[in-house]
């Protein structure tokens, strides 16, 4: 949560400040952050106009081993030298880094966000001349050509460029320089906004390139924004910003900063999908531009028929304060390769534990633990299930992490055991600020270890939080870290057991009393500023506890963090929500361009507080909050001190019974889900992904962010409109065809449906030739199902095939890691169902069995057949001729048995 | 369990069939007695909402096949079924099918977890004994409260009399006042004429008027030397200096008033009413200058004495007012809630202490000691059948997110009257529990343990 709570304690001055922001409209107050001209280097670089570039390849100074290319450029206006390193990686990725050559200090490169060095593949030279040189990018016809005068780089496949760097002239690189060098520009080395002063000790240090992207008429990424999912092009306002903040009350549709920064943006059109990765963990900023975006459908069409348009093509240009140029293009081709390719360089989702895909049920506050007791039990009375309940900051002991408060949760063993006692789980916050006290551990360790970050004149930095004064631990420290994990053993962190885990919110890091929200950008990190290394801090601590999460158990057991601010590479650490949203009917909408967005950048376990957090929702918005929100990776509801209880039964029995059915909906698919996350943490793929990435020659599907898939199995359209009567989804693919989950109609793809709702209603969409497991006996938690039964839900495409996969583990541990999982893959073909191990080294035994097999799009058989390896039996059926439906009586064979199903 | 287990487990389910036939019908899992009609083992079973026929074999087996559930009372196959927990030694419930072997032990006689890992004591007949030692427990405070509640009513109605009484005596005093004033209202009226006469013939120069009007209504005067007791004032005439203006003014008043000649009146009194004056003449002269001065000052005098009166009537109406509206609020049927009237309940939970005065505020005080109103008497708020069960305490100080803060007291049996506890579940609204034994009700009595043997 924001400091709203905090500013109200602050004496009258900072009241009478908060009175003046809420007289106003209820929005963020957007002179508290900057716009690009109020930030130095932005509005410095922003001035630069596309022309000729002034830097020069020295083709004399190229040197190419087996896995790089060196070369020197030179800036002729002011003949400051920069060398280009160019890598060519595996996996269609071509690396570009651009340093300084021999910079005054070493420049920062942004360390911990690779998983390794990313491996290289030959590059091979093809042709050289005074003009340039032409390498070969491996097998395909890809090529990049590297132009001497003015620098440019050009990306080529074939007769196609893919990509271009520099091609508008705006790659700037302001070289580290003496204070009395040259002419001196205002805030080149120091800068105020509002009451603060930046110091800039290192003077300017920008770095910034352009890309241009021809045939590209859609770009995507670069969260987090609360915008939509396709990219706007800038030119009229501030470019998108990526610097990670605390917002208070963001507003939406717009490109301000928000609390975590991913600096990958992906293009697609119906040919290719690519990626850009800027290694960059500094304040930055991306303009977009596009010769088409002023254009009209007409327009275009004209363009079209006139034969006379230049190709579609977007430009987008990066800025940052600091660092170097480090920048990953990830060729694709296609949406897949890209998420592979990003997922090679940082790596995949978690794993996290099946439990965490349950429900889980928060507010600011729990008040004590009675108020827990009874909250859990409202649970059971109403019979809604759910995994995890939360604890917000009150629960501390004057908001000195890791402690509990003495009197309202003074046996917190007792609550939990409570808790574990039903198979249930809790998440306690544990924020980046720690209270400046000398009666308290942490603090005093912190300090006498000298691991917090430090101010400009070398002093522990402090800063205003929750508890007050706060000091911030220095999260990029090795050994920083490696304390704070070990302050998370069960003997550190008194009260806790193992089915406690983490949250750790604030970690921007959000200082109340700082520029714009956060830290002084002259604040050290060693010898780092904080400037360099800002939009890192937040993914520092993520990791930092999911470390001391796994080591408490030994190593076994996966850790569960949520955490608010995250940068690339943050998708290792667990999961990750929208912040502090509002229960507006706009919040929801945004709530799945904001998924969708993070899971194409490899963070797939994302949501926004159901119900929205702060203000109250009406009951509608909280219904349909609930029913989009459980078919989000991430579901937790969540709500601000100050507004009424919302648990689920305060509503009225009708309301109780919605929420209960659709979070019963979600245990349902809690298999698919699991199954959803372990491709994820396999291959990258994104769990709720847009409609073009499974449909991207479909023009259709490349802008709409009112509905997503799951997987490629499941397309949702949550209902999102106030007093809705009905919602037009697109179902994509002109030879699918689509069943409604609830009623088993099937409806062809490729078209447009119109689909009447009532308050029940949630438009879900399973796809014809798919098989999806589920497991339909809800019960308390999803640890209660584990040796559950399943039922096979087998959607027939036109063909009559369908396929699907069934993943199964501990559901806790890390031991998938040694093969003690299991993977079966099904497959229907000519009235065949059968299930195959995809896995057979791996060893895992189940007490799960097939209760129920349900053919969608089936005609009646005469006899159907169950082959096992103990024989052969006949099972019952059931058909259902309207629909086309029929469902097979307990089959009865274990879900990890070989078998098949036989319709005659 | 494994495809083959699930057989065996089927075969040994089958064995005990055969078994328990010879005895009687067998028994069906997961059902209650009044529901046995339904399961008499024949070929085939009739889903209870009749939607269905299923072969016999079907019931129990661990897959639904009836939309309402009744196949399989004994097994979680039904997302919608319950299963019957006969908890001999306690008392008997249902829970959804869905915690039927879930590994939670929810029956206290275990029959819930029948193939699970969890391992349930039948902890029945130590509930049992624990419920009845309670219910005992809640049975005596009942009695106990209930005899105290009559007491109360009791008390209540005594009480409501008494309010009654002093009600009506207010009332009566009210309208003596009443009386008083018209008087005092007419006495008044009379010396503001008198004062305009006097002053209209003083300004006419007829000087020689004024003693005879005041000889005129030397009786309306004549009680003033009693009311203020001259001689007293006379003897404690070195006194007199001291004495409030007003008073030193109305004895002059008196004095010339009592006495026709007032060459008798004592020098020393003259020197403390007057100063020291030279001469009879003057003394004569300052004498009839006096009589003036009179009808002047028994104007004043009446005025002073007209608003006394008046005050003393406002204040009467006032008690009568704020009685009159304690005694519309509803105190229960015989009042017997109208002893909380007056009182105030404390209880400090955490860091702040809460105070209820029933019927008047709530209001919570912090140990830094500021002091925030949680609310106002609003009114009952139970539901129908009880409500006065529930009380509402509105409009408290203001919150930060717009509204007011409100408080809501639940009423609940005891022994004693008193505070048990209080939360705020959400910012500004605030849930007391108030134990009092005049919330303890009769009904309750019917309840009991019930256990199946």
């Amino acid at each position: 949560m924001c400091c709203w709570f905090f500013l109200r304690r602050m004496g009258p001055v900072l009241l009478l400040w908060v009175a003046v922001c809420l007289s106003g409209s209820w929005a963020v107050d957007k002179g508290n952050f900057k716009t690009c001209d109020q930030s130095a280097f932005c509005k410095r670089q922003r001035a630069m106009k596309p022309g000729e570039s002034p830097y020069r390849a020295l083709l004399e100074t190229m040197e190419l081993t087996n896995t790089r290319l060196t070369l020197q450029l030179i800036n002729d206006n002011n003949k400051v030298r920069l060398l280009l390193e160019l890598y060519r990686l595996q996996g269609n990725i071509t690396r570009v880094k651009i340093n300084e050559l021999k910079p005054l200090k070493p420049r920062y490169e942004v360390p911990d966000v690779l998983i390794r060095e990313p491996p290289t593949e030959p590059l091979s030279l093809l042709s050289q001349d005074e003009n340039g040189v032409v390498l070969s990018l491996g097998a395909e016809s890809q090529r990049v050509i590297v132009s001497a005068r003015p620098f440019r780089l050009d990306i080529v496949e074939g007769r196609d460029v893919l990509m271009s760097l520099n091609s508008r002239g705006l790659l700037g690189f302001e070289h580290l320089r003496m204070q009395e060098e040259e002419k001196v520009e205002d805030g080149m080395w120091e800068e105020t906004f509002k009451t603060h002063t930046d110091s800039k000790p290192s003077g300017p240090s920008a770095v910034s390139l352009d890309f241009s992207l021809p045939g590209v008429e859609h770009v995507y990424g670069i969260p987090e924004h609360g915008d939509s999912l396709k990219l706007k092009t800038t030119d009229s306002g501030d470019p998108y910003r990526l610097y990670n903040l605390d917002v208070f009350q963001y507003e939406l549709y717009n490109p301000m900063a928000l609390y975590g920064s991913v600096p990958v943006m992906l293009s697609h059109n119906a040919r290719r999908t690519m990626g850009i990765f800027w290694l960059n963990a500094a304040e930055t900023w991306v303009d977009i531009s596009s010769n088409t975006a002023g254009k009209t459908v007409f327009g275009k069409m004209l363009d079209y028929v006139q034969g006379s348009s230049e190709t579609p093509q977007t430009d987008v240009r990066w800025i940052s304060e600091s660092g170097i140029i480090d920048v990953f293009l990830m060729l694709g081709p296609t949406p897949r390769d890209v998420f592979s390719q990003y997922a090679s360089l940082t790596g995949t989702q978690a794993f996290p534990p099946l439990a965490s895909l349950g429900y889980h049920q928060c507010r600011w506050n729990y008040n004590d633990q009675e108020d827990v007791r009874s909250v859990d039990a409202g649970f059971d009375e109403h019979d809604i299930p759910y995994d995890f309940i939360w604890l917000d900051i009150e629960h501390t002991d004057g908001k000195r992490y890791f402690t509990w408060d003495p009197h309202k949760f003074a046996s917190p063993k007792e609550m939990l055991q409570g808790l574990q006692d039903k198979k249930r789980k809790m998440v306690a916050i544990v924020d980046p600020h720690i209270k400046v006290d000398t009666n308290y551990k942490i603090h005093n360790e912190i300090r006498s270890r000298g691991f917090y970050v430090k101010n400009k004149d070398g002093g522990d930095y402090e800063g205003w939080c929750w508890p007050g004064s706060a000091g911030y631990p220095d999260f990029t420290r090795p050994d920083m870290r490696a304390w704070w994990a070990s302050q998370f053993a069960y003997d550190q962190y008194e009260g806790t057991m193992e089915n406690l885990y983490t949250w750790n919110d604030m970690n921007e890091p959000s200082v109340f009393n700082g520029p714009e929200v956060t830290m002084h950008k002259d604040a050290m990190h060693e010898s780092w500023e904080h400037r360099d290394v800002h939009n890192l801090y937040g993914l520092y601590v993520h990791r930092a506890t999911a470390e001391g999460l796994i080591e408490r158990s030994g190593g076994v057991e996966r850790p569960f963090v949520l955490t608010r601010a995250f940068f690339a590479g943050s998708q290792r650490y667990g999961a990750v929500w929208t912040g502090d949203n509002a229960a507006e009917w706009d919040h929801l909408k945004i709530s799945i361009p904001m998924c969708l967005s993070l899971g194409l950048v490899g963070i797939s376990f994302c949501g926004a507080d159901v119900g929205g957090f702060f203000k109250s929702p009406s009951t509608e918005l909280l219904v349909r909050w609930y029913q989009t929100g459980a078919y989000q990776p991430f579901f937790r509801a969540h709500a601000h001190l100050d507004t009424p209880r919302r648990e689920p039964w305060l509503f009225g029995p009708e309301n109780t019974a919605l929420i209960r059915e659709v979070i019963r909906q979600r245990y349902t698919f809690l298999p698919y889900w699991y199954q959803l996350f372990y491709l994820a943490y396999q291959t990258g793929e994104p769990v709720m992904r847009p409609l073009w990435v499974e449909y991207p020659q479909d023009p259709a599907t490349f802008a709409l962010d009112d509905e997503f898939l799951l997987g490629r199995d499941l397309l949702v359209h949550p209902v999102t409109e106030e007093g809705a009567r009905g919602v037009t989804a697109y179902l994509p693919g002109k030879h699918e065809v689509w069943f409604d989950i609830h009623t088993f109609q099937k409806h062809n793809g490729g078209q447009n449906l119109y689909i009447p709702v009532t308050m029940s209603s949630i438009p879900v969409f399973q796809r014809g030739g798919s098989i999806i497991p589920r497991k339909l006996r809800v019960r308390r938690s999803s640890t209660c199902m584990e040796h559950d039964p399943y039922t096979l839900y087998v959607a027939l495409d036109n063909r009559r095939t369908a396929e699907g996969e069934l993943y199964i583990d501990d559901g806790h541990t890390f031991n998938y890691e040694k093969k003690e999982l299991m993977h079966r893959k099904f497959s229907f073909a000519n009235g065949v169902l059968s299930s195959v191990d995809l896995e057979p080294n791996a060893q895992f035994t189940t007490k799960s069995w097939v209760e129920r097999i349900i053919i969608l799009g089936a005609s009646k058989p005469s006899m159907v057949t169950l082959k096992t390896a103990d024989g052969e039996n006949q099972l019952e059926f059931d058909f259902d001729a309207s629909m086309s439906v029929l469902t097979i009586r307990k089959p009865g064979m274990n879900a990890g048995a070989d078998w098949t199903v036989t319709l005659q | 369990c494994s495809f083959l287990s699930s057989e065996m487990r089927f075969h040994i389910i089958t064995a005990a069939f055969l078994w328990a036939a010879f005895v009687e019908s067998r028994k069906i899992r997961g059902i209650s007695s009044s529901y046995k009609r339904f399961y008499r083992e024949r070929k085939s079973f009739l889903c209870i909402d009749g939607s269905k026929i299923i072969p016999f074999e079907q019931v129990n087996d661990d897959y639904c096949d009836c939309a309402d559930g009744s196949d399989e009372p004994g097994t979680s196959a039904c997302p919608r079924g319950r299963f019957y927990c006969t908890n001999l030694g306690f008392r008997p419930h249902y829970i959804p099918s869905s915690r039927v072997n879930d590994g939670i032990c929810d029956c206290c006689d275990a029959s819930d977890e029948y193939n699970s890992h969890a391992r349930c004591q039948n902890t029945c007949w130590n509930l049992g004994q624990k419920e009845r030692a309670y219910v005992e427990g809640q049975m005596k405070t009942l009695d106990e409260g209930l005899r105290l509640k009559q007491q109360l009513i009791e008390e209540g109605v005594l009480l409501w009399r008494e309010k009654q009484a002093q009600l009506r005596e207010l009332q009566r005093a009210a309208e003596d006042l009443q009386i008083k004033l018209e008087e005092h209202r007419k006495r008044k009226h009379e010396a503001d004429r008198l004062k305009e006469q006097t002053l209209k013939a003083l300004k006419a120069g007829d000087r020689g008027k004024a003693p005879s009007i005041f000889r005129t209504h030397f009786k309306t005067f004549a009680h003033f030397a009693e009311l203020f007791q001259f001689t007293q004032l006379g003897r404690q005439a070195n006194k007199l200096t001291i004495l409030h203006l007003t008073h030193l003014k109305i004895a002059r008043l008196c004095l010339c008033a009592a006495s026709r000649s007032p060459l008798k009146i004592p020098p020393y009194i003259w020197r403390a009413l007057f100063g020291n004056t030279r001469g009879a003449q003057s003394q004569q002269r300052r004498i009839v200058n006096l009589s003036d001065l009179l009808f002047c000052l028994a104007a004043e005098w009446e005025a002073a004495d007209l608003k006394k009166v008046e005050e003393a009537y406002e204040t009467v109406n006032m008690e009568i007012s704020d009685l009159q509206k304690k005694l519309e609020i509803d105190y229960g049927t015989d009042w017997e809630y109208l002893f909380l009237n007056g009182q105030c309940y404390k209880l400090k939970v955490y860091e702040y202490m809460y105070t209820l005065c029933p019927f008047n505020t709530v209001s919570q005080k912090s140990t830094a000691g500021t002091e925030v109103s949680l609310g106002l008497w609003g009114m009952w708020a139970g539901p129908a059948k009880n409500r006065y069960s529930q009380m509402v305490y509105e409009n408290g100080e203001p919150c930060w997110q717009g509204g007011s803060r409100t408080t809501s007291v639940t009423l609940t049996c005891g022994t004693e009257t008193g505070l048990r506890s209080v939360k705020e579940p959400s910012k500004c609204q605030y849930i007391m529990d108030f134990e009092t034994p005049v919330a303890c009700q009769p009904v309750l009595k019917q309840r009991g343990v019930h256990s199946e043997l």
